[in-house]
């Protein structure tokens, strides 16, 4: 009987690898054109550490656009990517992209913290 | 605590009675107890001969370690190489598995902190190439050191009490006093004087003098390093060290993700409360704060449940596949 932790913590790594392979590409096939384009380089958010660009773009891509829009109204807009100006300068396969990276990242890592809290009450241990 | 002496060249008795005011009778080596003469980069033991402080010296004889060692000793002073490998090792707590939340204010201010330090080594650094050939750079010099010495002191006191809080240096560290630091500089002296407190602490300056020049070139460095140590450790020891990188690597990526994910969606709640609520610059900050907060946690608990747990995967792995 394989236990119950080995089990999440195998499909934890599984999904983080993948995460890393799809950030790979997204960076390479869509955030590197942004950042070569005069008119959105500038709008790409704040890299808090070189490559979070990248996390930015993906979630202004992935966010429904009536999230976005309340970013860019926000008092801290700095900080985001700018999803109006990002969705005019992509393409259908970018967002799709995007989506799919965003989205599975953050499943990703919520799958991470669920872990941890049921490790931490103690549901995990035989 | 035990005292070790280093020197950087072959000492006759009399020079080495000069230089440390002791009888060379009264040391030993790891391989003699009383020694005819100092041999270059040794670690000799003052006095008491227990097996706690044989470990000691154990510990800091192989070769590469005591030549390192000893540089590393005459450059900065003994005190500041224990407080620099207390130091590091503490960086790399803060850091193992925090590489996710790195956008934190917390983990930007703990680079700030590993850079300031490096600036303060590097000023000193420069300082003692313009002693040793008495440059008339020496007075600029000096300047340079005061002002990262005021720099590393007036940005980060609080970190460095809490790094030098479990360090007791008679005339105090030269982390706590740019004088003292400058004294050890413009010395002229061979022989190094260490404090070693303990086993524990004589690992940890094992292994500063091995990664010394890592500190500051990024925390993540910091990591891979002592990541990539335990990799190498097992391989040297003849253990699986294929499973250990795959527990390593895993870890490292599964934290990493968990830290980041975290910091994304804390820092899109954060954007969304200050556009639905009057929530002002205090508020932020508490909130920046807890999401730093919640992203370590969560980047730390990651890492180490993995840890634990990635061998049996790594074992289920290799069953199914190999069978």
């Amino acid at each position: 009987m394989i236990a119950l932790i080995t089990i999440f913590v195998g499909i934890m790594i599984g999904m983080s690898l993948l995460t890393m392979i799809l950030y790979i590409f997204f960076a390479q096939i869509t955030v590197k054109k942004l950042r070569k384009n005069s008119k959105t380089r500038d709008f790409l958010g704040v890299e808090y550490v070189s490559g979070w660009d990248i996390i930015n773009v993906a979630q202004a891509l992935a966010f429904p656009l009536s999230w976005s829009l309340k970013i860019e109204n926000s008092k801290l807009s700095f900080m985001h990517a700018k999803a109006s100006l990002l969705l005019e300068n992509t393409n259908i396969f970018d967002r799709i992209l995007g989506c799919v990276f965003y989205w599975f990242m953050i499943l990703t890592g919520l799958f991470g913290i669920t872990i941890v809290i049921l490790n931490y009450l103690g549901l995990l241990s035989d | 605590m035990s005292e070790i002496l280093l020197c950087n060249r072959a000492l006759s008795p009399q020079a080495f009675e000069n230089q440390c005011g002791i009888d060379i009778g009264t040391v030993s080596a790891l391989s003699c107890t009383k020694p005819i003469m100092a041999a270059a980069n040794t670690p000799y033991l003052v006095g008491d001969n227990s097996s706690v402080n044989r470990n000691i010296l154990n510990q800091l004889t192989p070769e590469p370690v005591a030549k390192s060692l000893t540089n590393l000793s005459l450059f900065y002073g003994g005190d500041n190489v224990v407080a620099l490998a207390e130091m590091t090792e503490k960086l790399k707590d803060y850091n193992l598995g925090l590489i996710g939340a790195s956008t934190s204010v917390y983990a930007g201010r703990i680079s700030g902190f590993a850079g300031a330090v490096q600036d303060y080594e590097v000023a000193l650094m420069k300082y003692r190439q313009a002693v040793t050939s008495n440059s008339s750079m020496k007075n600029s010099a000096e300047k340079m050191v005061n002002k990262a010495f005021q720099k590393m002191q007036g940005q980060f006191r609080n970190e460095l009490n809490a790094v030098t809080a479990q360090i007791k240096a008679k005339r105090g560290i030269p982390l706590n006093n740019a004088k003292r630091s400058i004294n050890i500089a413009k010395s002229s002296r061979n022989v190094a004087k260490l404090d070693v407190t303990s086993q524990i602490q004589a690992n940890k300056i094992v292994r500063f003098s091995k990664q010394a020049k890592i500190l500051g070139n990024g925390l993540a460095v910091i990591d891979f390093a002592s990541r990539v140590g335990n990799v190498q450790n097992s391989y040297q020891a003849g253990e699986k060290w294929e499973r250990n990188l795959f527990i390593e690597s895993s870890s490292f990526a599964t934290s990493a993700v968990t830290g980041s994910v975290a910091v994304n969606v804390g820092g899109a709640a954060l954007t969304f409360l200050v556009a639905a609520t009057p929530i002002g610059w205090i508020g932020l900050i508490i909130g920046g704060v807890a999401v730093a907060g919640v992203a370590a946690a969560a980047s730390l608990g990651v890492n180490s449940i993995v840890k634990d747990n990635a061998g049996d995967v790594y074992d289920l792995l290799m069953k199914e596949l190999i069978p």
